[in-house]
């Protein structure tokens, strides 16, 4: 199975803080890689590398064997790897119809209205299209951003948090919902602190501590590590939702 | 919504209404205020893509006004060239000016963008004072005149009577209001609004913010700087008094009062705004402060303007679906 997206010895230094150091990453279509860690891990930060947010200070940021770590991100959008954020990002003052169609328009899509409305339906938000973006509930904001993202028409998808602050129900939802676009054949990298989401819906498991990638494997695998209890599973109960 | 064309009924009323202005407004001095009226909804509708649909600050709209009247009078202090050559050659030349501009200044936001377009237009000023080989500083360049308009199988047609000057203006005002309409409307228009309301979002999902302030910004400019040119040879003088401040402000409040991010507003700001201060002549020291208040307090509280949500109300909803709503 050849990487669709891979990610080779990052390293991100914000002054002396080193957020990621010698990264590697690999996600094939159709596969959902989750990235775990503490809060301040370099979770985000490795996604504003793959994004073009941040420029890593070494390394490379590899999309169908084209290396894009200097591409404006905007063009990174357009290749094809979209995210959501960490902190909710709509459009506020509009509709969802109108904001979920910029993904097509920047792709060029003759008929961008359609595309934001079949995004809409994929994430079971149709009927409110026509609502502002700043009127829904915010389970609702968090699927509109998949939603925006999936209008992109990207290849890979990268989901920070997306089940952050939703009730079991929510969370349910959004796990089918990621099962449906792996189906569909997205590669989806997932950042989550929610275990439950992580270990029912991912391929595999990568989990970053202090910007360093401490151990990678299958869901059950990476569970029993005991670096990984020590680091970060075993603080769950009590740091369970902290960020 | 996007697609939606204002209604027939309306917009017949309306055409004919602006039509008939100059048969009916017989007095020279309200028909001069038409005047500066029309071009200066051309100026307003260019100010309104930067400030109301990508909604970036520009204070360097007045001297793109003050460049294209230049560019114009000086084609003709110089090289004898009509205003016909003069006027497009000014918008060439604005929008010259705002790509080199932008290409500085869009790369930077919020404060940083506001202060360096005040910079600009400031070192506008000062070339337009101090390069007296050139514009003759305070003197300014008199003289301008409005040429015969070739209309093919009539010939020259002198159109340099305020009745007559009335339809070059009002021609140019319905283009400008026309190319604005088409271009929020288009994919590039979309854009702008998208970037004003999340940049960050907009280009995580692939829009370029940079190439789409652009495209408002030099689209901007280059109203403004048809707009000046048309001033220009209007008035019949330029001189570095276009650069004074009170033009920006003016044009902000045509722009924030009108409606931003409307077209409707900001054209129907230009007029109400310029009749106003010449309406209230007598309060003239005071105008400008009680303007300046006006337009502070508007935009705290007032975002949506003043005239559009009036207008808004006026016109029957079924009537209603050519506004654009994405204010
Ligand atoms: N732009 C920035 N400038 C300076 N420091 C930054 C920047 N972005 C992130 N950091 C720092 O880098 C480290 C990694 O941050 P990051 O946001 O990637 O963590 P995270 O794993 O996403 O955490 P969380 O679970 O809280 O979201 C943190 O110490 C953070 O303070
Ligand atoms: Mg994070």
């Amino acid at each position: 199975m050849t990487a669709l997206l891979e990610i080779k010895g990052v390293m991100v230094h914000f002054g002396g803080l080193t957020a990621l150091k010698d990264v590697n990453l690999a996600v094939s279509a159709g596969e959902v890689l989750s990235v775990i860690g503490p809060n301040g891990a370099g979770k985000t930060t490795l996604f504003n590398v793959i994004t073009g947010r941040v420029r890593p200070s070494l390394g490379s940021v590899v999309f169908r064997g084209q290396a894009i770590q200097r591409e404006a991100a905007f063009r990174i959008a357009r290749m094809g790897i979209v995210r959501t954020f960490q902190k909710t990002e709509v459009f506020g003052a509009l509709s969802l119809v109108e904001g979920v169609l910029a993904g097509a328009l920047a792709r060029g899509d003759p008929d961008p209205e359609t595309r934001a409305r079949e995004a809409l339906e994929s994430v079971g938000l149709q009927e409110k299209a026509h609502l502002r973006a700043d009127q829904l509930p915010y389970g609702d904001q968090r699927l509109l951003e998949i939603a925006q993202a999936l209008a992109a028409m990207p290849q890979v998808l990268l989901l920070d948090e997306p089940a952050s602050g939703m009730n079991h129900q929510e969370s349910a939802h959004i796990v089918r919902l990621i099962g449906q676009l792996r189906t569909k054949g997205f590669a989806i990298v997932l950042v989550e602190h929610n275990m439950h989401v992580v270990m029912t819906i991912s391929d595999r498991v990568m989990v970053l501590n202090y910007g360093e990638t401490i151990a990678e494997g299958r869901p059950a695998e990476v569970r029993a590590d005991p670096r990984v209890i020590e680091a970060y599973l075993g603080v769950q109960k009590t740091d369970a939702r902290a960020g | 919504m996007p697609d939606s064309k204002p209604h027939p009924i309306i917009l017949g009323a309306v055409l004919a209404g602006l039509l008939i202005i100059p048969l009916v407004v017989r007095d020279e001095y309200y028909l001069h205020l038409f005047i500066v009226s029309a071009i200066f909804v051309v100026v307003a509708l260019g100010l309104n893509l930067i400030v109301g649909y990508v909604g970036q600050l520009s204070l360097a709209h007045a001297a793109f006004f003050a460049l294209g009247a230049y560019v114009s009078a000086l084609l003709f202090f110089n090289l004898k060239w009509s205003m016909w050559i003069g006027m497009p050659a000014a918008a060439i030349v604005t929008a010259a000016v705002a790509f080199a501009l932008g290409w500085v200044i869009l790369r930077v936001r919020g404060h940083r963008f506001v202060i360096i377009t005040v910079a600009f237009a400031e070192i506008m000023r000062l070339v337009a004072t101090n390069w007296v080989d050139l514009t003759r500083g305070f003197m300014g360049l008199p003289g301008l005149q409005i040429p015969a308009l070739y209309v093919p199988g009539i010939g020259a047609v002198d159109v340099s009577s305020k009745e007559r000057f009335y339809y070059v203006v009002l021609a140019a005002a319905l283009l400008s209001f026309y190319i604005c309409y088409r271009l929020v409307r288009s994919s590039v228009g979309r854009a702008f609004v998208l970037v004003r309301e999340n940049e960050v979002l907009a280009e995580s999902l692939g829009i370029s913010a940079f190439r789409t302030c652009m495209i408002a910004f030099v689209v901007g400019a280059a109203l403004a700087g048809t707009a000046g040119a048309l001033y220009g040879h209007y008035i019949g003088f330029v001189s570095p008094d276009l650069f004074n401040f009170s033009y920006i402000t003016i044009m902000l409040i045509m722009v924030i009062l009108g409606g931003k991010g409307t077209l409707i507003g900001p054209a129907l700001g230009a007029v109400v705004f310029t009749f106003l201060p010449e309406l209230l002549r007598e309060a003239s020291y005071y105008r400008m402060v009680i303007f300046a208040s006006i337009l502070v307090i508007a935009t705290l509280f007032m975002p949506r303007g003043i005239i559009f949500p009036l207008v808004e109300h006026l016109v029957p909803r079924r009537w209603r679906k050519g506004h654009d709503r994405a204010a």
